[in-house]
């Protein structure tokens, strides 16, 4: 990319030189290292000078007091280094993890990281020694994906626990969690987590490829990064699955998918994907045969009624009114008789009123939680039925589309849903069944010409691909035997007929 | 550009050409074909079918013959490259009129079904080639997706309307079998064999699909089970309304949904079946303008036809509102021009046969 404006003032940095060496003195390098992290101001930026034991020469650490763990550093390197006798910093040190690195570049990165770096007087060569202790909150239970049957568990914000959370299920010594490092200012690392003897090599690299393309001072989270990568930032529909269940991405990872981590969010990215990643939940197969299609089932009807029903009752109310039972007819007529609004305008009303107690409720402090209870229930439903503002159809078709919308477990495809309720129900107000029909066949093409990194949003159903089916409905375990063909995948057979 | 990545296979083409050619149950060629033929109109199908398969088998070898060719080169290396286009360009015509008349029908049938007979049919038409034209622009392994994904929908609905209508059935209307006579039906099938030249459309998309033989397989088991499919539907329509009324209602298939009922409780389910007839005519119409439209590309060497989609809708829109009403454009223009295409599409693949044999006696 282009710089557009030039930096301003003077900075600790290396901006002349990118790649200088560290000095063989000790006191040069002490310099260099304190102008770099402004030793001065930074209070968390420790030093700690010693005489080491062995070699009988001045020493000296650096580390970022609050990302390190002290008690290690206290016990496996200061005391060593000053009690014992050795040949080499490697036999006397006693922490798992030492690096040599010979760049000031790469001493910068280490202590970023969580590692103590050591210089020693005399040696062009310092080491960094890895006591990173970042802090983060102990593995709780999946909150926004709840599951009965099948693992609790939910990622965290440190990378190692998420990787040993996926290693758990999937012994595998082919399983590869790769780093890339994107950033300029903020290095952070990006995992790419996958099955080498699987995964396709193209969308493997097309990954990596959108990874070291994207140029920007930082990418703080997972969150953040989907939004570099995502083809198409504009769309409605997504086209990258977050989850925060280790199990779901497990299985994917099974499966050829590509996942995502950061060190700094309590969830993974999983790519490529297809509109059944989406309306797929772990439970479907955790559940036996006929139970987990069953939900399957209540999945897709409450599809159809989030996203169409409000639409659905505006066409027939307005334009098709013959169809609706006389006896029914009567029902809505009379309800709707003392209201001065029009239909569509009463409609919207309701549904802009439930995704306001939506988004309410999702921000409100917890002590407060009941409030929105007692307002959406008593101000928006029986008040408003009772001043003749709203009619009470209106109140349970606005009441099922919301409700049928918490049904569609993933949080993207939940917004596509929610957005496009709005378009269908002026679609329908404008032309009834014709432009309700319209709008949806538009939809339905615009998401069958979505590619998720070259995968047709609708594969395997259409495009047709060799997979197990897994669709609407999914095959019994055991007459699953391929994996998805759209991935491509190096070993696409996961079963064999006995 | 055309995206051609291999997607499409058998069953997207079976889908394409099930919706395009089968949607015609639905339409007003019943009371095209009733007009003269009477209650034998079931059998012209078959009589149409047996009359323009041959010719349309021809066009498949052929095709198959100078492998790497489209309907239009094909055309243009058989008979050289003026001559060739001048029958692409009348084919461009045909698909051209047949989408513009088509679709005035259709937009008549929706305003007089479903909306007040005030309101605008300019309006209507606008709103309905509006979907058709952005539609279309996604290309046709889109269409060719969303046929397949929709197709089991739109014939499960048609089922449901052949179960409901069972009951009603009075099989003694189909006879006299041969309605108003045998010379009567035998013509009529010949001169309406172009209802199935949405067949000869459709092979311009003869290499579209991953492999060329899953493209012939797949319109081959296809417009077979239209023809039963037609036939089935036109049976059902002679033997609910009987020949005096069926002459008389211009779209049987909408009245059939009126005229059934589902139980007690719903009297009234047109509407139901109303939104997938609408899916299958928005697709039938995206299809047919996403193919004249290829046509006109291949003629005039434009490869990147896509953008052409455009001025094509807009003249659809505009030639098509220009007959004086629906009775006009039905019995009078529809009518002539599926005469004058019958014999084009019988004989045209007889021609170029001929052709073949003769350039390759000439080159020996």
């Amino acid at each position: 990319m282009v710089r557009l404006f030039k930096r301003q003032g003077k900075f600790n940095t290396l901006s002349k030189d990118n790649r200088k060496q560290l000095a063989s003195s000790l006191q040069q390098n002490i310099q260099e290292v304190k102008y770099l992290f402004s030793y001065d101001l930074n209070k968390d930026f420790s030093m700690r000078s010693m005489k080491i034991k062995f070699n009988n020469k001045d020493g000296c650490l650096f580390y970022y007091s609050s990302i390190v763990d002290s008690s290690r550093i206290n016990m496996h390197i200061i005391k060593p280094l000053l009690e014992n006798n050795g040949d080499s910093v490697y036999n006397v040190v006693s922490i798992e993890n030492i690096e040599e690195i010979k760049e000031y570049k790469k001493v910068i990165q280490n202590v970023n990281s969580g590692k103590v770096i050591l210089f020693i007087e005399g040696e062009a060569t310092s080491y960094a020694i890895d006591v990173a202790d970042f802090k983060h909150r102990a593995i709780f239970k999946a909150e926004n994906e709840p599951s009965i049957k099948g693992p609790q568990d939910s990622f965290t914000e440190s990378l190692n626990t998420n990787m040993s959370l996926i290693r758990k299920q999937l012994h595998n010594n082919q399983l590869i969690n790769e780093g890339i490092q994107i950033g300029e200012r903020s290095i952070n690392e990006v995992n790419l987590v996958y099955i080498k003897d699987l995964v396709n090599d193209e969308i493997l690299d097309k990954v990596r490829k959108k990874l070291t393309n994207i140029s920007v001072d930082s990418v703080r989270n997972i969150e953040i990064l989907e939004q570099y990568i995502e083809e198409r930032p504009y769309s409605i529909i997504p086209t990258v699955l977050y989850t925060e269940k280790p199990d779901k991405a497990t299985s994917y990872i099974e499966d050829g998918f590509i996942v995502l981590l950061m060190d700094s969010s309590s969830a993974c990215l999983i790519v490529p994907v297809t509109f059944w990643s989406f309306f797929h939940s772990p439970e479907d197969r955790y559940l036996r045969f006929l139970y987990g299609n069953f939900t399957r089932v209540i999945r897709l009807f409450s599809f159809y009624l989030s996203l169409m029903i409000s639409a659905t009752f505006v066409a027939i109310a307005n334009y098709h009114s013959e169809m609706i039972p006389p006896d029914l007819l009567l029902a809505i007529t009379a309800s709707r008789e003392r209201v001065p609004f029009p239909l569509i305008f009463e409609v919207l009303i309701m549904e802009i009123a439930f995704e306001l107690i939506r988004e309410a409720g999702l921000r409100i402090p917890s002590p407060l939680g009941p409030t929105i209870g007692i307002v959406g229930a008593l101000i928006l439903g029986q008040a408003a039925v009772e001043a003749n503002i709203i009619s009470p159809i209106i109140v349970i078709v606005a009441a099922l589309s919301g409700l049928s919308s918490f049904a569609l477990a993933d949080l993207h495809l939940n917004f596509t849903v929610r957005m496009m309720r709005f378009v269908f129900i002026l679609a329908a107000g404008a032309f009834g069944m014709l432009t309700l029909v319209g709008a949806f066949l538009l939809f339905f093409m615009y998401a069958a010409s979505f590619k998720s990194f070259g995968v047709p949003f609708f594969s395997p159903m259409s495009p047709h691909f060799l997979s197990s089916e897994d669709t609407v409905f999914r095959k019994a375990i055991k007459k699953e035997f391929f994996r998805p063909g759209y991935l491509h995948p190096k070993d696409i057979q996961k079963r064999f007929k006995s | 550009m055309m995206q051609n990545s291999g997607f499409l296979r058998t069953k997207e083409i079976i889908a394409i050409t099930l919706i395009l050619v089968g949607i015609k149950l639905s339409d007003s060629t019943p009371a095209l074909l009733a007009q003269k033929a009477q209650n034998g109109f079931w059998l012209i199908p078959i009589l149409s079918f047996i009359c323009i398969f041959p010719s349309f088998l021809i066009m498949l070898y052929l095709l198959k013959k100078y492998n790497d060719k489209n309907l239009v080169e094909l055309m243009e290396a058989i008979t050289g490259k003026w001559i060739g286009k001048s029958i692409g360009l009348l084919l461009f015509l045909f698909a051209f009129f047949t989408t513009t008349l088509d679709s005035r029908n259709y937009i008549e049938q929706v305003k007089l079904l479903y909306f007040p007979p005030q309101s605008p049919t300019m309006v209507i038409f606008f709103v309905f080639i509006g979907v058709v034209f952005f539609g279309a622009k996604k290309g046709i392994e889109v269409i060719g997706f969303t046929s397949w994904i929709s197709l089991a929908f739109i014939k499960a609905s048609a089922l449901l309307v052949v179960v409901l209508a069972l009951g009603d059935l009075v099989i003694q209307r189909i006879f006299p079998i041969f309605g108003s006579g045998l010379p009567n039906i035998l013509t009529e099938g010949v001169k309406k064999a172009s209802m199935f030249a949405e067949l000869f459309f459709l092979l311009i998309a003869y290499k579209a699909t991953k492999a060329t033989s899953m493209f012939v397989k797949g319109i081959i088991i296809a417009s077979i089970i239209t023809l039963f499919e037609i036939t089935l539907f036109y049976f059902i329509y002679i033997s609910i309304f009987d020949y005096n009324s069926v002459n008389k209602i211009a779209f049987p298939f909408q009245d059939l949904t009126q005229f059934i009922e589902l139980g007690q409780f719903f009297t009234n389910i047109e509407t139901m079946f109303m939104v997938f007839w609408l899916l299958a005519a928005f697709i039938k119409f995206i299809i047919l303008i996403y193919l004249t439209t290829w046509i006109f590309g291949e003629i005039f060497a434009i490869r990147n036809f896509e953008p052409l989609l455009l001025p094509f809708s807009f003249l659809v829109i505009m030639i098509g509102l220009l007959p004086f009403n629906a009775v006009i454009n039905e019995l009078i223009l529809r009518e002539s021009l599926l005469t004058i295409m019958s014999p084009f599409f019988i004989i045209l693949p007889y021609l170029l046969w001929g052709g073949t044999a003769w350039g390759k006696g000439d080159l020996k």
